[in-house]
């Protein structure tokens, strides 16, 4: 539930009309202008339909800069960011020789996994020495080493189901594996805010597809009722399979999924779970196993869980993991493992070392200390920047923090001021977010000690002083300077 | 002065956020203050002003929420690309608050201006066949309708 001062929402629909307004008179004296120069590509259609790329000719490429600014170094806590000129407006950048060492707030590099780590890094090398850098094949040709096997039962046994299969891609996990689950005939129901990857998966399926409202099992079972009732569109017949798809941190959001709640109205209404736990594997419960740890939810009642290994674990690929029948039905029907490259050796070797940092199997306590710092710093980081008055998503234990920043204007303001005190942050606007509701969102790792998160503080409360965006009153400062010795404004 | 914003089911962005808080208000205000722009560039009486916001609102409105078609960012791969922004409201939905809202506006927009002028001739015309022309379009029956195939696809 986000609470917006209701003249920044008029304020950011005035702004957004005005972009847009502004955009449109340049499109028609662009078409003005081309009116006299011939065009010598008569009878060809179109690369883009109609308006399609408005918003990213119009008003992304005005604030590009802000975006996909490349790095130079690992994503580590710290990190180089390459700086680019403009000549023309931001239509292009040119990357210069020039790097910046910033904080890096956004990367999601939640255990710290993301750089040399001493266990990982000499057993990685080592695999890459003797297996090379790809397999060259897909799973079933020749493309599976003991590697990968091993990989496959090390998940299954840490996320607590009977089997898994891994997939070289985490987005393609999804948008493959979904359409092999269900088909026409079907139906998903899926959460609101759902990723892409998840909505692919599902409109490539050809099931029908319900959305509920995001994070409210009373909807959830409102739909669920209506559409069992219904039963398929026109012939109402009824529904060969429903599957629920929840995710288990929402990236934008921050938020954990109400997962008992879910689950038992699923059992009750017999419909499968589908738990992406992309941003929660390794990152939240006691012992880093996700969702289901830390809201005492049986692995057994999740039908399909899926995960990826890009966030925590410092790797590539994602998993599926659940009963041997099903693991057994897509290893023999999902094309992503019949027809697309298997993960690459060194990668996967990555997965099984971080595992076992991870649970504590390479005989240090490095794994429980890093869960417990992820946890710690983002308890900190939250509460901080809510005494300060910025308004943050997120549950608490989330180490995903979006900070709303609502105008449009106010997204390059501040992360152009936050690369100038070299603070490296990832915003996100529209059509990523609600139109009204941009943010910029922090990403806490464990390699982030107590120094750089309060010089993170201070940059992002000078940010925010700059752009207006502390929406909320700020809790009396007294007990904060007497604690940490140092003026947050 | 806070306002809750309750996420919707609208899975269509370009369509979502008119089912946020402030946008009725906002819709109204820039009415306003565009009639106070009118007025000080112009120098001319309220009622030709009004008038002149009504013509620009046809405009505008017609443009944006009957002709153009699809949505402006490509990240829905085109599902949207056969219907115009009034279609894709609310799903398809017919008669909900915020189509019985847009329909009110252009109707009140034409009472104040031909009021405002006293209902004399060449703006009650103009005026009389712009709010028609919204209204019409707006009818449930014309929902995906495309008369004599104007607009409609190749």
């Amino acid at each position: 539930m986000i609470t917006i001062p209701y003249l920044t929402a008029v304020s950011t629909y005035f702004s957004y009309g005005l972009l847009f307004a502004f955009g449109q008179l340049r499109d028609y004296s662009r078409l003005l202008f081309d009116w006299w120069r011939t065009n010598n590509l008569q009878g060809y259609a179109p690369i883009c339909l109609a308006h399609e790329d408005f918003y990213i000719r119009r008003l992304y490429h005005r604030i590009q800069d802000c975006f996909g600014r490349p790095i130079s170094s690992a994503p580590d806590a710290w990190v180089d960011v390459v700086e680019r000129v403009s000549n023309d407006n931001n239509k292009t950048l040119k990357r210069t020789t020039k790097t910046s060492r910033c904080l890096n707030l956004g990367s999601y590099n939640y255990l710290g996994f993301g750089s040399f780590d001493e266990y990982c890094t000499p057993r990685v090398i080592e695999s890459l020495k003797k297996f090379s850098a790809s397999t060259c094949s897909s799973r079933v040709d020749a493309g599976t080493t003991s590697v990968h096997a091993e990989l496959e039962e090390c998940v299954a046994k840490y996320v607590g189901q009977p089997a898994a299969i891994v997939c070289g891609m985490g987005y393609a996990t999804n948008s493959a594996i979904i359409p092999v689950l269900i088909g026409k005939g079907g139906l998903i129901i899926s959460d609101s805010l759902n990723h892409t990857s998840i909505v692919n998966g599902a409109r490539g399926s050809g099931a029908t597809i319900r959305v509920f409202q995001h994070n409210t099992p009373s909807h959830l079972e409102k739909v669920l009722k209506e559409q069992i009732a219904e039963g398929q569109p026109r012939t109402h017949r009824p529904w060969k399979k429903i599957i629920v798809v929840v995710e288990g941190i929402y990236s934008m959001e921050g938020e954990i999924c109400h997962l008992p709640e879910i689950v038992s109205i699923c059992k009750k209404y017999k419909a499968y779970v589908y738990l992406d736990e992309a941003h929660s594997i390794g990152a939240i419960g006691k012992t880093g196993r996700g969702v289901c740890e830390l809201l005492g939810v049986d692995t057994a009642d999740i039908d399909i869980m899926m995960g990826t290994f890009t966030k925590s674990f410092g790797s590539c690929g994602g998993y599926i993991a659940g009963s041997k029948d099903l693991i057994q039905y897509l290893k023999h029907h999902c094309p992503a493992h019949l027809y697309a490259t298997s993960i690459s050796t060194p990668s996967a070797q990555q997965i099984i070392s971080a595992i076992q940092v991870i649970l504590g199997e390479d005989g240090s306590n490095r794994g429980a200390q890093k869960l417990a710092r992820i946890r710690e710093n983002s308890n900190f980081f939250r509460a901080e920047l809510q005494k300060m008055g910025f308004e943050v998503l997120g549950d608490n234990d989330s180490p995903v923090m979006p900070i709303m920043l609502y105008n449009p204007a106010k997204i390059p303001a501040f992360s152009r001021e936050c690369l100038r005190e070299n603070l490296a942050v990832v915003v996100v606007g529209f059509p990523a977010t609600p139109l009204l509701l941009a943010r910029a969102r922090i990403c806490i790792s464990a390699s982030h000690s107590r120094e750089d998160l309060i010089k993170a503080l201070q940059v992002i409360s000078k940010a925010g002083d700059l752009t207006g965006i502390k929406y909320f009153p700020a809790a009396p400062k007294k007990q904060d300077e007497e604690k940490y010795g140092i003026k947050l404004d | 002065m806070y306002v809750r914003a309750l996420p919707t089911t609208d899975v269509n962005r370009n369509t979502e956020w008119f089912t946020y808080p402030g946008v009725w208000t906002t819709y109204i205000l820039i009415l306003f203050f565009s009639w106070l722009l009118v007025l000080s560039v112009f120098h001319c009486s309220p009622g030709i002003a009004w008038t002149i916001v009504h013509l620009a609102h046809f405009t505008v409105t017609y443009h944006s929420f009957h002709w153009k078609k699809g949505t402006p960012f490509g990240d829905d791969q085109g599902i949207y690309n056969r219907l115009t922004w009034w279609e894709q409201i609310d799903n398809g939905k017919q008669l909900t608050r915020n189509r019985k809202f847009l329909t009110v506006v252009p109707v009140v927009l034409y009472l104040i201006a031909s009021h405002t002028t006293d209902y004399q001739h060449p703006m009650l015309f103009l005026n009389t066949l712009a709010v028609f022309v919204m209204v019409v379009a707006k009818f449930p029956h014309m929902h995906k309708v495309r008369i004599f195939g104007i607009n409609g696809d190749q």
